[in-house]
């Protein structure tokens, strides 16, 4: 048995973020102000893959002799380009401000904030180490070690080219669960603020032969967010790709339908 | 699974309020964004092209202009366009000339290069003649070379017969000297005996007188009558045994033996008629003796450590004389069988030995191209003769003891002197020779030769006198013996297919064909007895011949 909810896994798949890119206005060399740029971003990518486009755009108008990587930032954060850009949007608590704009960056790269990203292989081996790790969790890396490097590039172009057959075809092998073995753990990461993620053993069944669910985890890993007995005001919202879930889903459901493409359940924590 | 649905709903919400609002704008502004840039580059082309079209059109205004101005000095310009027709019919006629120059240049060049072409004809032709003159020049030289080889040679060999010249001419001188002593020594005693020869005339002629005086005294006393004495003496030698015998050519072939292993290369009657031996390629002689159509074997010898290519009685019969392959002959004593000699010397397989008639003598042909005789005594060589072509066969000659015949691979038949290092006399023949054989009387010489004939030479004049040959009379191998009967009257051969001929020289033609071999005959031999004949061939078997 697998991920078979197909809806839910082509909503995930299908969540795009409008974005309108500006060039910082201090960087602009040339006498003729930039436009600024419209694109729709997939959630599930990664802003590497997705910004060749508006790197060619605003090239043109910087200073030729002085410029470095692009980087992008959105309301003077850096924003971190290894995590999937859902994840990013999430974070930033952008909901309300659509598009979401963010300013290109040529020159004064923010060396103790970012990594070097100087071309797509980066991306893709940060993405594999990811996929790897998550499998060591679930399977103790059985499924990926079986794999053969054509299954291994498959994944990587299914999502670089925004293919959802393509990605889920191999993907689906990953996911795959028999119904008395679940995964060995989830694979999960809280983004809480600025602070660095948080990530735990959490196992899909307790040991009393119940299924762990979200709250469950929230309870173990993050308590302090739960709303107080005595008040029934929750002072934090917990966000999965956008979404506010019900806290009775059992981990092993979610981790199957709403993993990022990483094969990671990234849960947003923000204040409320 | 109520929560399934809700988070479907959530996220298409989400969706909804993200996504869905902004696509069709952005799409709208990704397609303005991208005809605005084509508008863009498409400007930027035009402005270049209005550059350029403004600066061509700014440059034909200058011209415009210039031409403008050269309108009105018309009158300048007409004499100007005289004088410069005039320079222009000027230059045509210049151009006229150089043309015309040009023309006879070419001729000259192509007339040059005609010379050229036949020059380097000649000089083609020079080379020729000068790689030919050149190696002509180095045949010369090679020439020259042998030529001065061959020179180098013959002076050094002048050289050396210039001293062995000298060398002799002092041995002569010795000898005239020597000789000269011995005539007087000679003349001396001659004299000597002269005189004591005319004294004992004198004495006897003296008794003559006497004893007639005595007689005639007596005769005058009585009166005798004396008959006259019938004939002369008789000479005490006459031609030796063999033709008291009766040669008959037998017809049947009473016995047939098996007498060695493989090959059967000799055979031969004792000088008495009585025994006989074979030699094979089994290293042994066997000696047989023949009683009425039986044979019996009387002994091995054993000795030889290859084939044995000949065997030979002497005239007492008391050695027997076998030359053999391993470059050695063998000489063992007849009653006792024990092998008494080993002639070593030969330094190839030695293909026959005969008893010299000198007793204690043995001469040995062999394939090193030499004769060898040794003297059983001193078991020695005691010469060499070099042939200088394999030997076949020898003989000697037993009324002269002291001539050997030998015949050779070469077709040559070599007469040798025992006393002198050097051939006597040398014939040669149609084909190789095989194999030798005198006539009783010693006066014709047999000759088997390898082109399937038979020659008879008369050794008073040294010429073929007959030469025996037949229809299917081919010879089987290099050493085929050819014999006379003991009269003389027949010559007796095997052939290559086993069959054995008979000629009768007188009629020079063949007598009897015999068959019974199925191999090629080696050789044969002719009983003194005249009546029984032996040949041997290639595979084991000895055939005894005779008629009774």
């Amino acid at each position: 048995m697998m991920a078979d909810d197909k809806e839910n896994l082509r909503a995930v798949w299908d969540g795009k973020i409008p974005v309108c890119f500006t060039l910082a206005t201090d960087e602009v060399f040339t006498a003729e102000q930039p436009e600024p740029m419209f694109l729709m971003l997939p959630r599930v990518s990664y802003l590497p893959l997705v910004t060749d486009k508006v790197n060619r755009h605003f090239i043109r108008y910087v200073d030729p002799d002085d410029h470095g990587e692009m980087w992008l930032e959105d309301e003077g954060q850096p924003l971190k380009w290894h995590n999937p850009i859902g994840v990013l949007f999430d974070m930033a608590e952008a909901e309300s401000r659509l598009p979401w704009t963010l300013t290109v960056h040529f020159q004064r790269f923010p060396e103790d904030e970012l990594f070097h990203c100087s071309s797509k292989e980066v991306v893709e081996s940060y993405f594999m180490s990811m996929v790897k790790e998550a499998d060591c969790l679930k399977h103790n890396s059985r499924i990926i070690g079986n794999m053969q490097k054509r299954d291994h590039k498959q994944l990587w172009l299914g999502l670089q080219n925004d293919k959802f057959e393509q990605f889920w075809f191999v993907n689906r092998k990953l996911m795959v669960h028999s119904e008395g073995e679940m995964f060995r753990h989830i694979p999960f990461r809280i983004h809480w603020g600025d602070r660095h993620f948080i990530q735990k053993l959490i196992k899909p069944v307790s040991a009393d032969g119940n299924a762990v669910t979200l709250g469950d985890l929230l309870r173990e890993t993050v308590p302090e967010i739960l709303p107080k007995e005595d008040s029934d005001a929750s002072s934090h919202r917990v966000i999965i790709q956008g979404c506010v879930l019900p806290p009775e889903v059992p981990l092993q459901w979610l981790s199957e339908h709403l993993s990022h493409p990483d094969n990671f359940l990234h849960i947003c924590v923000l204040s409320a | 699974m109520e929560w399934r649905r809700v988070i479907l709903t959530r996220q298409h919400e989400r969706n909804k309020k993200q996504c869905d609002a902004f696509v069709g704008l952005i799409q709208a502004h990704n397609k303005l964004f991208e005809s605005a840039e084509g508008h863009h580059l498409a400007n930027a082309k035009l402005t270049v092209e209005l550059e350029q079209l403004k600066k061509e059109n700014l440059e034909l205004m200058v011209k415009l202009e210039a031409g403008g101005g050269s309108g009105q000095g018309d009158k300048n310009m007409a004499q100007k366009l005289l004088s410069l027709q005039e320079e222009l019919t000027d230059f045509h006629k210049r151009k006229g000339e150089n043309s015309q120059e040009i023309i006879d240049l070419n001729k000259a060049v192509q007339e040059k290069e005609k010379e050229l072409v036949a020059k380097e004809q000649k000089i083609l032709e020079l080379e020729t003649s000068i790689k030919q003159l050149n190696e002509a020049n180095e045949n010369m030289e090679q020439n020259l070379i042998e030529a001065t080889t061959a020179n180098q040679v013959l002076g050094d060999e002048q050289q050396a017969l210039q001293l062995a010249f000298t060398s002799l001419e002092c041995k002569f001188r010795k000898l005239q000297e020597e000789n000269n002593d011995l005539v007087s020594r000679w003349m001396a005693l001659k004299s000597r005996d002269a005189d004591k020869m005319n004294a004992e005339n004198d004495k006897v002629l003296e008794q003559k007188n006497l004893k007639m005086q005595k007689e005639l005294a007596e005769a005058a006393r009585e009166q005798v009558n004396i008959t006259a004495p019938t004939g002369d003496n008789m000479g005490a030698l006459g031609t030796p045994t063999a033709c008291s015998f009766v040669v008959t050519v037998p017809s049947r072939a009473i016995n047939t033996l098996e007498a060695h292993d493989g090959e059967v290369n000799a055979v031969r009657w004792s000088p008495s008629g009585k025994i006989f031996a074979t030699g094979g390629s089994d290293r042994k002689v066997k000696l047989w003796q023949a009683i009425g159509s039986k044979c019996e074997a009387k002994g091995v010898l054993t000795g030889s450590n290859a084939a044995v290519m000949s065997v030979e009685f002497n005239m007492e019969e008391t050695l027997l004389l076998a030359a053999s392959n391993d470059f050695a002959c063998r000489i063992w004593s007849l009653p006792a069988l024990r092998l008494q000699h080993t002639l070593t010397g030969h330094s190839a397989k030695v293909l026959a030995a005969k008893f010299l008639g000198e007793p204690n003598k043995v001469v040995s042909g062999s394939h090193d191209r030499t004769l060898k005789l040794w003297d059983l005594r001193s078991k020695n060589c005691i010469k060499t003769l070099f042939a200088g072509s394999m030997c076949n066969d020898l003989m000697t000659s037993d009324t002269y003891g002291s001539t050997i015949v030998s015949g050779h691979f070469n077709k040559k038949l070599m007469f040798w002197d025992p006393r002198v290092d050097t051939c006597r006399q040398e014939i040669l023949m149609e084909g190789q020779i095989t194999s030798l054989d005198f006539s009783p009387d010693g006066m014709v010489l047999l000759s088997c030769t390898r082109d399937d004939a038979i020659s008879l030479i008369d050794l008073r004049s040294n010429q073929v006198m007959k030469t025996l040959r037949a229809d299917g009379f081919h010879l089987g191998c290099d050493w085929s013996r050819a014999v006379f009967s003991p009269d003389g009257e027949y010559v007796m051969a095997g052939s290559g297919d086993g069959t054995i001929f008979i000629w009768n020289v007188m009629k020079t033609k063949v007598e009897k064909i015999l068959q019974q071999h199925k191999h090629p005959v080696t050789a044969c031999s002719w009983s003194i007895t005249g009546s029984s004949l032996l040949s041997c061939d290639k595979q084991r078997t000895v055939v005894l011949w005779a008629d009774f």
